[in-house]
């Protein structure tokens, strides 16, 4: 039933379509921004560039909704963690 | 020795008076000069507010060190500032690789889109970002 949904969001939408396997049969799933353009240098102290990724739980945005690259995301998420260590962003927010 | 860079950030606390801050700055840079190192850049960042609660408190009063070196000024000022109450919170992050890594991308990138100019040619003088 759920990937009745997923379905029509794909031909309502025909942006960036992927898929993660979890459990034994893969789930599709829509990008939400794709194509998202990273700076070259991904500075940890930038918090207002990193907000964009960290929604208001301050959860750092998982890749399928964020539409960045693998690597990119990987750097994104070493410079959220970084701000976090230093109070400039919350583990937990409420 | 291999010359590095540091971005050494630390927290101190916003009861501190603001001499005895510059003064902790101060022996900063000299500590790292005395060790070898020297600084790049120093950012008195100043008071901000905490993303979350740190000794009970909701303020930080932020400083933001350069240091070049062998890394060696570095593990002693990690020492130090292990055991300086003043100081709430400190983070050293080795960025000359991440730098590096930035600028070729840069390059990479920027070859590309002359690439891309340079095949669609002066037809099209506006080139259409994708």
């Amino acid at each position: 039933m759920a990937e009745k949904e997923m379905e029509i969001l794909d031909e309502r939408g025909g942006m960036d379509v992927g898929e993660d396997v979890i459990g034994d049969r893969p789930r599709r799933y829509q990008r939400r921004r794709p194509r998202q353009v990273v700076p070259e240098y991904v500075d940890w102290k930038d918090i207002d560039y990193l907000r964009q990724f960290v929604p208001e739980r301050g959860k750092i945005m998982p890749r399928r909704i964020s539409g960045i690259s693998a690597k990119d995301q990987r750097r994104i998420a070493q410079a959220i963690k970084r701000a976090r260590s230093m109070a400039m962003l919350p583990f937990v927010a409420d | 020795m291999a010359n590095r860079t540091y971005e050494v950030m630390y927290m101190v606390n916003p009861d501190t008076p603001a001499d005895t801050i510059a003064k902790l700055n101060e022996a900063v840079g000299k500590l790292v000069e005395k060790e070898g190192g020297t600084v790049v850049r120093m950012d008195d960042v100043g008071i901000r507010r905490l993303a979350y609660p740190i000794q009970k408190k909701q303020d930080g009063y932020y400083v933001l060190f350069e240091i070049e070196g062998s890394g060696q000024e570095i593990a002693e000022l990690e020492r130090r500032m292990r055991v300086n109450d003043m100081i709430m919170r400190y983070i050293t992050v080795r960025v000359d690789e991440d730098r590096k890594a930035a600028t070729r991308r840069r390059e990479k990138r920027e070859a590309r889109a002359a690439k891309r100019t340079k095949f669609r040619g002066a037809a099209s003088e506006a080139p259409a970002e994708a």
